[in-house]
């Protein structure tokens, strides 16, 4: 058995204790005058910053969001039940900030950046702050790179650009985090050695969780590390039990991870799930604070809480190393509300809306993306041409296909063309189905549109669409692998590769046919 | 005590600059010391200088009738003028204001020592000299016993701390162990 010296821990205790200066140490202090809800005011301080961190005894931070004349309004992190009147109150001369760097890859967080999965301490001396200014005009440029999702009714029809913020929104229970996860496992694909040589820089990813169960939180980092996403992702959380200044800043914070990779040229995706939560957190200590209250309760600058986040996604310009950070938030809406404050807000901040149902969902159609009234402002620029050939008209189509499906309802006499347009529309909604975690890849996405979009699909049953999708890119995969890498490389569909695609899809039918 | 900060400014500085003007400094602050000791020392005073029960002509006539040969005649009238406008429930704090802002006025500061154990008189003026010295004027030490802080002493001017206790030592060595980084290798 191994032994270890009296002397051998002294001389390790010494060398701890090298280094410790005991001189006067200078600190500017306050009182706490009130304390309670997690809000405390304090008497003194008088150099405080604003959105400065200060420490309470027992441990507690807080942050300063209010300075008045004679008393400065703190919000707590920590329970308000260990602070009490006449504490003092030591300022830390730090604005809230965050570490940054790839070693918080693979870390779940709290919002000040303490780790909370166990693993030990992140060892990074790079700070940032949690509140930072967006970039102006000069800094950028439009978006013009895409960013996969992996789900095909997302990457055909609402295309999302690098830079970009997609609002993601809808009712409780229709799949709002499962688009968000997707298109998380989706970036996995970025971080290959093939996407390196294809020009595909690779997307890091940050999840924040605000006002979550912990459980569902652990479920997300569970299936995020089953699928080996969270080698390139961080999750920044704070759970419903946590107070409510937390909530308040964990999308700042996730911001400012998402912002250290734009900065240094690379690409980054943060997901905010989900904003009406810290929308009513920061309600929550406004009231606290005494702030006045404006429409459904919420204070003045409610909009301004979102604009500020929203306004840092950016794609840079080149001079700036072209780094970009996508922001996808999320927004929870009541019963189908999106005429609220919150989801008007968050509507017209963002660059287009990803709008799920719950008639939909609960149809079958999932994931249930309400392709009519959902958009993208800006994707479409960064859509790859030959995705943009094959979807042109499936937007169309599904519109058609849905103000018909209306009057069809009432069964009876309908023409050949209807009838057509009907089936169409039927084929394509069973093709946009998508199973969960099952991100496809592009080329896959292209093929499976223009068999749909082209009339292949016309003689197959319905119930057989699914089985047709997958046979099919089973079939291209073994016999025509060639297209596939063609469609990756050139990112578009010459007359000769639609030839090609054109001979394969015909040999495939018959081949399907005579299975059946 | 109320406190309103505003309020307590406003008056101190009008009394400030008038005994300026009329330079009778000496006199009034000695007339201020005086009321701060007696409002501070008599509970019973303070609340029913805040009882809104109390008429203002009574509470005029108790404050005359305790100070009216002690205070010079200028110190009087201003309290008169504070209950005449019904802010007498912030005399203390007006009167508080105004001798910080004498202080600055004049350029001393105000400090606060807390001592783990009573200094001999050479530690004193040596502090003192020090404290001159990094403040870089006057200063004023009113010293306080706390046994919490084990040994040495903390200064306090303002809001800024100059902290050289031994249980602030204990305390920043506690935080730098649990900071980790300790390797055996």
């Amino acid at each position: 058995m191994a032994e270890i010296r009296p002397d051998e821990i002294s001389a390790i205790l010494r060398k701890q204790l090298t280094g410790f200066e005991s001189e006067v140490d200078i600190y500017d202090v306050g009182t706490v005058l009130q304390v309670g809800d997690g809000i405390a005011r304090i008497y003194g301080l008088s150099k405080v910053m604003v959105s400065e961190l200060v420490e309470f005894p027992n441990d507690v931070l807080g942050m300063v969001l209010n300075l008045d004349e004679d008393s400065v309004g703190c919000v707590l992190f920590g329970e308000s039940s260990l602070v009490k009147e006449g504490d003092s109150v030591k300022r830390t001369k730090r604005v809230a900030s965050i570490p940054v760097g790839e070693e918080l890859l693979g870390r779940v967080v709290n919002p000040l950046g303490i780790p909370i999965d166990g693993k030990g301490a992140i060892t990074t001396n790079k700070f940032l702050p949690i509140e930072r200014k967006a970039l102006g005009v000069i800094q950028r440029q439009p978006v013009k790179e895409p960013l996969q999702t992996g789900i095909t009714a997302v990457d055909a029809m609402i295309p999302i650009g690098r830079g970009q913020r997609e609002l993601i929104i809808g009712d409780r229970q229709t799949g709002k985090t499962a688009v968000a996860i997707d298109a998380i496992i989706n970036q996995k694909y970025t971080h290959t050695e093939e996407a390196k040589k294809l020009g595909i820089n690779p997307v890091y990813c940050v999840y924040v969780a605000i006002g979550q169960k912990s459980s569902t939180v652990a479920q997300v980092v569970a299936k995020l590390n089953e699928q080996g996403a969270m080698d390139y992702t961080t999750v920044v959380t704070a759970s419903a039990w946590e107070p409510a200044p937390l909530q308040y800043i964990a999308p700042y914070s996730g911001a400012t991870l998402g912002e250290y990779y734009r900065d240094n040229g690379k690409h980054s995706l943060v997901i905010y799930d989900d904003l009406s939560k810290q929308a009513a957190a920061y309600r929550e200590l406004s009231l606290l604070l005494r702030r006045p209250p404006g429409r459904e309760a919420y204070p003045g600058d409610v909009f301004y809480l979102h604009s500020r986040l929203l306004e840092r996604a950016s794609k840079l310009s080149d001079k700036m190393g072209g780094g970009s950070l996508t922001a996808l938030p999320i927004i929870e809406t009541q019963q189908g509300d999106v005429s609220a404050y919150i989801p008007t807000n968050v509507i017209s901040i963002t660059d287009g809306q990803i709008y799920l149902e719950s008639n939909l969902f609960n149809a079958g159609v999932r994931p249930a993306i309400n392709v009519g009234i959902s958009v993208s402002r800006v994707g479409g620029n960064a859509q790859i041409k030959a995705m943009k050939k094959v979807a042109g008209t499936l937007k169309l189509d599904l519109a058609q296909y849905r103000e018909l499906e209306a009057f069809a309802k009432f069964g009876s006499d309908l023409d050949q063309s209807t009838l057509k347009t009907l089936a169409k529309g039927a084929r394509l909604v069973e093709l946009l189905k998508q199973g969960q975690y099952n991100p496809v890849p592009i080329e896959r996405q292209i093929i499976s549109i223009y068999l749909g979009t082209k009339g292949y699909m016309e003689s197959i049953p319905l119930i057989d669409i699914k089985r047709f999708e997958k046979e099919a890119i089973e079939y291209f995969e073994v016999k025509h692998n060639n297209i596939f890498e063609s469609l990756k490389k050139e990112k578009q569909i010459s007359d000769e590769l639609e030839a090609r695609i054109k001979k394969a899809a015909e040999e495939f039918i018959n081949v399907f046919k005579r299975s059946t | 005590m109320k406190i309103n900060f505003k309020i307590s400014h406003r008056y101190a500085v009008s009394l400030l600059e008038s005994v300026i003007e009329k330079k009778k400094t000496e006199k009034v602050i000695l007339d201020i010391q005086l009321i701060v000791n007696t409002l501070q020392s008599s509970n019973e005073l303070q609340v029913a200088l805040q009882s809104p029960v109390i008429k203002t002509e009574i509470k005029e006539k108790i404050i005359v009738e305790l100070f009216k040969s002690k205070i010079d005649n200028d110190s009087l009238e201003f309290i008169k003028f504070v209950i005449e406008k019904r802010r007498e429930d912030f005399l203390l704090s007006i009167a508080l204001r105004f001798l910080e802002l004498y202080d600055e006025h004049i350029g001393v500061a105000n400090v606060e020592i807390k001592t783990a154990f009573e200094f001999t008189k050479d530690q004193k003026e040596s502090l003192q000299k020090r404290i001159e010295q990094i403040l870089k004027k006057k200063a004023r030490l009113n010293y306080k016993l706390d046994t919490d802080l084990i040994g040495g002493f903390v200064a306090q001017v303002g809001d800024t701390r100059y902290d050289a206790s031994l249980s602030h030592q204990l305390e920043l060595l506690k935080k730098q162990f649990l900071k980790g980084n300790i390797s055996l290798n």
